[in-house]
């Protein structure tokens, strides 16, 4: 049963085709990865289904309702939250507060009680209690990627879009990050990655989209996108013949 | 005597810090959330003066005109919001068009303000007299109405600083300005919130003009003047810090201050001069990020 359904995606910038005659789904409870070289498409992806930017055409129905074309706020509110990949935090807060952010309006007549609840868990849930009073940029990138992470789930999600969460980890946070990313779908929320490190893509999600010049090229569960031919092209050229 | 001038100049730095500081406040709101630099800003203060000066006259105290001033200027402030610049983002292409967009229509507002102004009060100036008595202090008589602006303009800093950090719209206001896309993205109503600080903006403004009618001379012109000090000062702070502005308000104040103590003529020059070495020196602002 899917909780997201994407039909017929386009958004031009211009001339530009950013994306095009997209067409996927998500599960529920599935880890959905989303691939491609830089320029692919991926983050407009997440701006149209996040409401961040309006779609030329296409719909996009989450848990039986149409979403496309409802504002930003209604999306979140709807149970869509979502991390950015270059850290948007609120950078004159402390972690907490930017935590509360998420809890205070992600959901419509949360009490302030609740909302300080609710921070506290999530804090604890992502492993920055301990960091909690200190300002975001002041501490690791491994960590403020987790704040952008903590926020969307303080929102209440059931589908988290997780936009490069790893870019810039070294190898042993990236092992942590995945082991976070694991932790949140066995809480019960389905999850749609982009990501360019490929060792969390091929062990943590279910499927792959793999999208080139907006366009989706192929889509299948890792060992079918490891093997596809179409895929080695756009990421390693043609092979020499 | 040296004692007494300083202590002139430190009293008179105090008071004209403390109404900058609230007009820069929500000068600084204003163009936080909303993306507009409001260069009409200094009109509501001309029409939150000349009405408090109108009421006054027809037997009103002056701080029970700020009972209609206030939530006027509020419901202007929103509304202009929500009809001409929520249309102009709308069907702008870019922010970066619509924020020159939005300056070049609030020119338009300006003028239309003024004008009006001009039409309801004419361009004479305009007095009465408010607690027109004076303490003695160290040796230095201080007017009573002077203090008594120094104060409101401190409670209502101190309110409205509270009011960003203790609320729940205020922190979604800080969370707007901070970055209107994740806010969005959690759940703020960003239109909502920016109608609003607009709102929020004018009602500051009203009541700095208010202030101003109790201890100067007012006329329909004095707006522009106030709006290129507001400006100055949310440089000054940093843009869209809103204690930058409250701590640029009361340096600029000083300066002031102690500079029209030589000439009142030369307190503009020295602000202009201020604004140059600082945008050299630290282009942020003195607390912005």
């Amino acid at each position: 049963m899917p909780i997201l359904e994407a039909k017929g995606l386009n958004k031009h910038f211009g001339g530009l085709t950013a994306v095009s005659q997209v067409d996927f789904h998500v599960d529920e409870g599935e880890i959905l990865g989303l691939i491609g070289p830089n320029g692919a498409g991926k983050t407009t992806l997440f701006n149209l289904i996040s409401g961040a930017i309006p779609m030329d055409s296409g719909t996009v129905i989450f848990k039986g309702t149409k979403i496309s074309g409802l504002t930003p706020n209604k999306i979140c509110r709807l149970g869509i939250g979502r991390s950015f990949q270059a850290a948007k935090n609120f950078a004159g807060m402390p972690v907490r507060q930017n935590v509360l952010m998420g809890a205070l309006f992600g959901q419509k007549g949360q009490s302030y009680a609740q909302a300080a609840k609710i921070t506290e868990e999530v804090l604890d849930f992502v492993g920055l209690a301990e960091q909690a009073d200190k300002m975001v940029p002041d501490i690791p990138l491994a960590h403020q990627k987790r704040v952008e992470v903590a926020r969307a789930l303080a929102t209440r999600p059931s589908l988290l879009l997780l936009d490069e969460m790893m870019a810039g980890l070294n190898p042993a946070e990236v092992d942590e990050a995945m082991a976070l990313v694991t932790k949140i779908r066995q809480s019960g929320i389905s999850i749609i990655m982009i990501e360019h490190v490929m060792k969390a893509i091929m062990n943590i999600c279910d499927r792959i989209v793999v999208l080139h010049h907006g366009a989706k090229l192929a889509e299948g569960t890792p060992s079918e996108i490891s093997a596809s031919k179409a895929v080695i092209e756009v990421y390693l050229g043609e092979a020499l013949s | 005597m040296i004692i007494t001038t300083i202590l002139n100049i430190v009293i008179g730095g105090l008071i004209m810090g403390g109404i900058y500081a609230i007009i820069s406040m929500g000068l600084s709101i204003q163009y936080g959330v909303a993306r507009i630099l409001n260069v009409s800003h200094g009109e509501i203060i001309m029409f939150g003066a000349l009405l408090t000066w109108a009421l006054q006259s027809s037997g009103v105290h002056p701080m029970l005109a700020l009972l209609i001033g206030c939530p006027a200027a509020f419901i202007v402030g929103f509304v202009l919001h929500r009809t001409i610049y929520k249309r102009l983002k709308d069907i702008s292409p870019t922010q970066g068009a619509f924020e020159g967009n939005a300056m070049l229509v609030s020119f338009g507002i300006m003028y239309v303000l003024a004008n009006i102004a001009m039409m309801i009060w004419g361009n004479q100036q305009k007095g009465y007299s408010f607690m027109a008595y004076a303490v003695n202090f160290a040796g230095t008589s201080i007017p009573v109405n002077r203090l008594f602006v120094l104060v409101i303009a401190l409670i209502v800093s101190v309110l409205f600083y509270l009011f960003l950090t203790r609320s729940r719209l205020g922190k979604s206001i800080r969370a707007a300005s901070q970055d209107a896309t994740a806010a969005m993205m959690m759940g703020v109503k960003i239109n909502r919130v920016a109608a609003i600080c607009f709102g929020i903006g004018a009602v500051l403004a009203a009541i700095a003009g208010a202030l101003i009618s109790m201890i100067y001379q007012v006329n329909t012109t004095i707006g522009l003047g106030y709006t290129v000090i507001a400006i100055i000062v949310v440089v000054l702070g940093g843009m869209g810090s809103v204690p930058g502005s409250m701590l640029g308000g009361f340096i600029l104040g000083f300066i002031g201050s102690a500079v029209s103590y030589k000439d009142p003529s030369l307190s503009m020059v020295a602000y202009y001069l201020i604004i140059m070495v600082l945008l050299l020196v630290k282009p942020k602002g003195l607390l912005g990020r």
